[in-house]
């Protein structure tokens, strides 16, 4: 069960959301203000943090908590413009959600942030239609056979890049400079060259894949 | 005497007065040539050693060196030839310039001082005329006496150049023209060097101050400058000084009243969404209870008017600064393509969950505009956003970059009703508005077609290389 340090000014808003997290599972220490909040960051999976604290500035807090504990993700609740926020809120920040934002897309954030830093005590596998795939271990099982597939260092790299960011599209560019460490080209084959042996070895019908998804003119998906 | 001359420059002002100090230079040039005549001339008998004016003491009368000859004539009456020629090596002794010889009664010449000098032996009555016809008032000076003042004893003579006879004064009298000239000479080039001294440093400070208000501090106003003299170029300066005062007393209040608009915008921002939150809340757990179908009706309709109150006041804000100039502006060349297929990458899934059919036309070869990224972001986010509410009904966005005739395209496409058309939401107002403005600000030109089969809205903009 993951622990959410919760750290919200407002008590009618705390207490709904508070509510809302404990019925969906997670375990909640909530704070009105930031006070205290860096001795608990420690125990904490996730830290959700409302930017307009009284007293001390949300960012100030969020600046502390990220020194305090580099690998626990922030989530930014902001009131404000986007504009001030956009600046100097996703410096430390790793996501970022204005209000009025709908609980089901806090918690939807909360899974993939989670997802994406590893909750500290869950095991990192996911399942892609009929693989088993462990981001960490760079593992990827056929759940049919229960044997590895195995994959060029590339082909993984890819592949790992995009389980890590399930249900998102990322770019051509995106996917290229995280793998290949270097600018993407206008027109650059490579990338679509490599997706297409990697699917001849993961999909059941590479003409129809299933799990890495094409989204045209922009670039990939995979579907959790 | 001081303190007279010290309250008249106090009443003229010269430290405060350039102009003054200028007129004074002019003053005393003027003044000075007439003093500097006299006094150069005087600088000059004074300075020249005695030996280039010629012109012993013993030399410069005439009158007395005629009287002395006559004296000594009048003194040798009597005498033997051999006294007369002592006396007169003992007097070219005392002559040493002078020239003397004598002639005897018969006329004939005795002895000559020195033996050089051109004599006729025998001075013949013709020869005798001649010779003082020439000397009176000639050059040699001349003087003929006779021995003991009786013919018959002969005559002796002294001759002397002029040139040794005259005086220092009379030397620089005659040179007084090249006197003239080479004192208003240096009088003028004195003048002109002390001219250019002054204008030199007028120019000096000139460009200093020039400097001063060319060359900006790091925070945009240019730093006071040190005034060192209470004249004109110091005023200049003083006021120089105040502007830059008031400009930074200036700049203190805007960023003070720009701190305050933020901190109000920011304030209202939140004291707006807080609620909205808790309304949206609300309405989540309601739904949660067993409600009607109308109920539900509602409740979603609730929670559509909180989302779209939201971006409402996101929007406001926006503008709110957007129209103030306040709005952040990098623009920076920006691959459009890419910028293009990441946006759409972000909003994607929200068409996909309304049942949207999506195509996206954006070539491999993209172009690139002089952009700010966040605001034509943000253009894209209000454009989209508006598909997404306005044109649910066409079910139908496509997203086009193209180049045309050396421009390039970004084409948005949606088979709504129309801007005019009836829409389940309205009020697309501020938010097209603040695309206008930021597309305005960014140089790209845009138009809507809009009829009833649907809107295609056109970014056009020149292609950076």
């Amino acid at each position: 069960m993951a622990r959410i340090l919760y750290i919200e000014d407002d008590r009618e808003i705390g207490s709904w959301v508070e509510q809302d997290l404990k019925r969906r599972g997670y375990e909640v220490d909530w704070l009105t203000s930031g006070d205290g909040a860096v001795e608990r960051v420690a125990d904490a999976d996730i830290v959700i943090l409302d930017v307009m604290l009284p007293g001390l500035d949300g960012f100030t807090v969020g600046q502390r908590l990220k020194k305090a504990s580099p690998q626990t993700p922030i989530l930014l609740l902001s009131a404000r413009t986007a504009v001030d926020d956009k600046l100097q809120g996703l410096q430390f920040a790793d996501d970022y959600l204005t209000k009025p934002f709908h609980p089901d897309e806090l918690a939807a954030r909360i899974e993939v942030l989670l997802r994406r830093y590893g909750g500290k005590a869950e095991s990192r596998r996911l399942r892609l239609g009929h693989l088993d795939v462990d981001p960490d271990g760079h593992l990827v099982v056929d759940r049919r056979t229960g044997e590895e597939i195995v994959l060029t260092g590339k082909q993984l790299q890819i592949f790992m890049y995009l389980a890590k960011h399930p249900n998102r599209i990322l770019t051509k560019e995106q996917i290229y400079e995280a793998v290949w460490g270097e600018p993407y080209f206008e027109g650059d084959k490579t990338l679509h060259v490599h997706i297409r042996h990697l699917r001849e070895k993961i999909e059941e019908d590479p003409g129809a894949p299933a799990i890495i998804e094409t989204i045209r003119g922009i670039g990939y998906r995979v579907k959790a | 005497m001081s303190g007279r001359f010290r309250s008249l420059f106090g009443r003229l002002k010269l430290k405060h007065s350039l102009l003054n100090q200028y007129l004074l230079i002019i003053l005393l040039a003027i003044v000075l040539v007439p003093v500097m005549f006299p006094l150069s001339i005087t600088v000059v008998y004074l300075l020249m050693p005695p030996e280039d004016l010629g012109g012993e003491e013993i030399y410069q009368f005439g009158a007395e060196m005629e009287k002395m000859w006559h004296n000594e004539a009048r003194q040798l009456d009597g005498a033997s030839a051999e006294e007369i020629d002592a006396r007169l090596i003992r007097l070219k002794e005392k002559y040493e310039e002078a020239s003397m010889y004598w002639v005897d009664g018969q006329g004939r010449t005795r002895l000559r001082l020195p033996d050089t000098l051109d004599v006729p032996e025998r001075w013949t009555p013709a020869f005798t005329v001649r010779f003082m016809k020439e000397r009176y008032d000639g050059d040699p000076f001349t003087v003929v006496a006779f021995i003991g003042g009786k013919e018959e004893a002969g005559f002796m003579v002294f001759e002397l150049p002029r040139s040794e006879m005259t005086t220092r004064g009379q030397q620089i009298w005659e040179k007084r023209d090249t006197v003239l000239i080479m004192t208003t000479l240096s009088v003028i080039v004195l003048f002109l060097f002390v001219s250019w001294i002054f204008f030199y440093r007028i120019r000096r400070r000139l460009l200093r101050l020039q400097q001063a208000m060319t060359k900006p501090s790091p925070h945009g106003i240019p730093s006071p400058t040190v005034v060192h003299k209470p004249d004109e170029i110091g005023k200049l300066e003083q006021a120089f000084n105040t502007m830059i005062g008031e400009l930074e007393a200036g700049r203190r209040r805007e960023r003070e009243e720009e701190r305050l608009r933020r901190s109000l915008i920011a304030n209202l921002s939140h004291d707006l969404r807080t609620p909205l939150t808790a309304i949206r809340g609300h309405v989540y757990s309601l739904q949660e209870e067993p409600l009607s179908e109308k109920g539900r009706q509602s409740l979603a309709l609730i929670d559509r008017k909180v989302g779209y109150l939201g971006q409402l006041i996101d929007n406001l804000m926006s503008y709110t600064l957007l129209a103030a100039g306040k709005y952040p502006y990098r623009p920076e060349r920006t691959d459009m393509v890419r910028l293009l297929r990441t946006v759409c990458a972000n909003w994607y899934p929200a068409f996909e969950n309304e049942g949207f059919e999506i195509e996206l036309e954006l070539p491999e070869r993209g172009f690139a505009w002089e952009v700010d990224p966040a605001w034509f972001e943000r253009v894209m986010d209000n454009l989209l956003q508006n598909v997404l509410r306005h044109a649910k009904t066409g079910n139908y966005l496509a997203v086009r970059a193209f180049r045309q005739d050396g421009a390039g395209v970004i084409e948005l496409e949606d088979r709504g009703p129309g801007m005019n058309g009836v829409s389940g939401d309205k009020g697309a107002g501020i938010g097209l508005t603040i695309v206008a403005l930021m597309l305005k600000e960014m140089k790209l030109d845009w138009d809507i077609i809009s009829g009833s089969g649907g809107t295609v809205i056109r970014i056009r903009g020149l292609i950076q290389i």
